[in-house]
């Protein structure tokens, strides 16, 4: 497999080297250091798959990936990139990535990620599926908190930041005891018995930050 | 009318700033003696003056200066004097400049009202008493040059102003960017090498450390990124406007526990520098919420059109009130109106106490020069 590598930054370009190194059926047979001369060994050299950093000087991100998509639209393009997922993921495959991952990746989980995306396949780590698949049932309207009203919304969330009745409350300008109510009534629309519970919630649906 | 010898300054006072331009009075009359003896008179002054022997003359050359004061005849052949200072009343740009009617002692008091009417600010009945005409002239000149200068001022803290807004807002993307790349990067090696150095670790004591190593470099990345972000979300360089108000509307909701409804146009990148404007007034406008509004839902709309880029963030909480609006202090307010006016936007601020508050900024996609 020949494999093409871009990055700016030698330290990262070293790494994958000495990473890819340890998987005997992996070649790297041009390295790049920015998106302009990326483009250009992609057009002169003989290579299976390419591995990108996603920001780079010159063209680079969403822009180089286009451009690569249309002029190798066989050939799968692998991002690496600093980014955390919630910010460039699913942009980025939706731009025709065959993988995203990022820098502080676990050294394995690049491998794998390398191996899949020769193969033909895609790839997508635990944190990006998590989010993609929040994105497809980003039939909002169907979420169990779209259904609380604005202000319940909001005392859920101090509810779900450790918040006390009483200072949500003064927080709000309501009583406590109308605090307590709006907290009954959003443990019963979120089907939820506790406070526990509800910050369990609050987290896998990421309402909290 | 220049063969008048020139008279020393007797009175004029000792300026700081000789370098000022001099101040242009216009004089008008038709009669040549009478203007002979005010040129004289005036002259003492040490300002610019012009001379008009006609109502026609005199609206020639209002056209092109701008004077501090216009001493107008009001009775004169052709257009009169009354007739006069309408019209050059009536000119935007000459729509303020003071003007002092000069009359024959006998006119009535009905002219006078006619004068005030078509904006006279003063009216003296020749013959002029040299003194008093001299200090009312002198007046007007004085205010004409506090003013130029409040100007000119304003002009200056306007720019430096957009300057550095400009300056920070460059200084926080390189410092980003530098600590997002490099910084990162070089974490990003670290990692690798520790992961390089476990691959060949057997004694459990020792895997023990390299993960904790790769954990601390994992939370040291984090830092890195929000400190990065922070400064300059990455996500307005790489996906434009759009993306980046839709990441922060979130990032808000979650901060805040405010609910956030954002209507966004598809995704695509213009401007940059606009796209930035745009979003620091965002930001403020949410940190505004946050802090005052005790609302619990915004709504977001940003629409993009052929000419210009618009947004608007209403608000359900206690609605903004006049007088934070004026009041001296709201200078996060007064930041993003002059953010706005650099591109030629502006920023409409409407609050209904108990009933939310409405921001709507505007800004045109070209970019003014």
């Amino acid at each position: 497999m020949r494999i093409l590598i871009a990055d700016d930054h030698p330290i990262v370009r070293h790494g994958l080297k000495q990473m890819l190194a340890a998987d005997p059926s992996a070649t790297i047979v041009g390295e790049a250091t920015n998106g302009d001369e990326a483009l250009a060994l992609a057009r002169k050299l003989e290579w299976d798959m390419a591995i990108f950093d996603f920001t780079m000087p010159g063209r680079s991100g969403l822009d180089l990936l286009g451009d690569m998509k249309k002029e190798f639209p066989g050939r799968p393009v692998l991002i690496l990139s600093m980014h955390s997922e919630d910010v460039h993921g699913s942009r980025v495959l939706r731009g025709g990535a065959a993988g995203y991952i990022t820098k502080d990746s676990a050294p394995q989980e690049l491998a794998t990620a390398v191996r899949k995306v020769a193969n033909g396949g895609k790839y997508v780590s635990a944190s990006l599926a998590e989010i993609l698949a929040s994105e497809c049932s980003s039939d909002p309207q169907k979420a169990l908190h779209e259904k609380l009203s604005d202000r319940e919304y909001r005392v859920m969330w101090l509810l779900a930041t450790g918040k006390q009745i009483s200072e949500i409350a003064k927080e709000m300008g309501l009583s406590p005891s109308t605090v307590s109510t709006y907290r009954t009534r959003i443990l019963r629309k979120l089907g939820l018995t506790s406070n526990a519970a509800l910050v369990h919630y609050a987290v896998r649906h990421q309402l909290v930050g | 009318m220049n063969d008048v010898a020139q008279i020393p300054e007797i009175e004029a006072e000792p300026r700081a700033d000789e370098a000022l331009e001099k101040a242009k009075i216009l004089l008008v009359d038709d009669e040549p003696k009478s203007l002979f003896a005010l040129q004289e008179l005036l002259s003492q002054l040490g300002q610019n003056l012009m001379v008009a022997q006609s109502g026609e003359e005199a609206l020639r050359l209002a056209l092109k200066n701008d004077f501090a004061v216009i001493l107008l005849d009001v009775r004169m052949p052709g257009i009169d004097g009354f007739e006069t200072a309408r019209l050059v009343r009536s000119r935007d740009r000459s729509k303020s400049t003071p003007i002092i009617f000069l009359t024959a002692a006998a006119d009535e008091m009905t002219a006078m009202f006619r004068g005030y009417e078509v904006g006279a600010v003063d009216f003296l009945m020749k013959p002029v008493i040299p003194e008093v005409l001299k200090s009312k002239v002198a007046v007007f000149v004085e205010l004409f040059r506090k003013s130029e200068r409040l100007r000119e001022s304003e002009d200056k803290l306007r720019r430096l102003a957009a300057h550095l807004i400009s300056v920070r807002e460059e200084e926080r993307a390189h410092i980003a960017r530098e600590i997002h790349d490099e910084l990162g990067q070089v974490l990003t090696g670290i990692k690798m090498e520790v992961g390089w150095l476990a691959k060949r670790l057997k004694e459990p004591a020792l895997l023990e450390k390299t993960d904790s190593m790769s954990k601390l470099i994992d939370s040291t990345v984090q830092t890195v990124r929000k400190i990065a972000t922070g400064l300059r979300p990455e996500m307005l360089d790489d996906m434009g406007l759009i993306a980046a108000v839709a990441w922060q509307a979130k990032e808000f909701q979650k901060r805040t526990g405010i609910r956030c409804r954002a209507k966004l146009p598809p995704e695509v990148k213009f401007d940059i520098d606009i796209s930035t404007t745009m979003f620091r007034i965002f930001q403020e406008i949410l940190t505004n919420v946050a802090r005052h509004a005790r609302a619990t839902r915004v709504d977001i709309e940003l629409t993009l059109g052929a000419e210009q880029v618009g947004l608007d963030v209403v608000d359900n909480g206690v609605g903004i009130q006049d007088n934070e609006l004026t009041a001296r202090k709201s200078l996060g307010l007064l930041g993003m109106q002059e953010r706005a006016l650099l591109f030629g936007g502006d920023v409409r601020i409407t609050g209904t106490p108990g009933h939310g508050t409405r921001v709507s900024v505007t800004i045109p996609l070209r970019k003014p020069k």
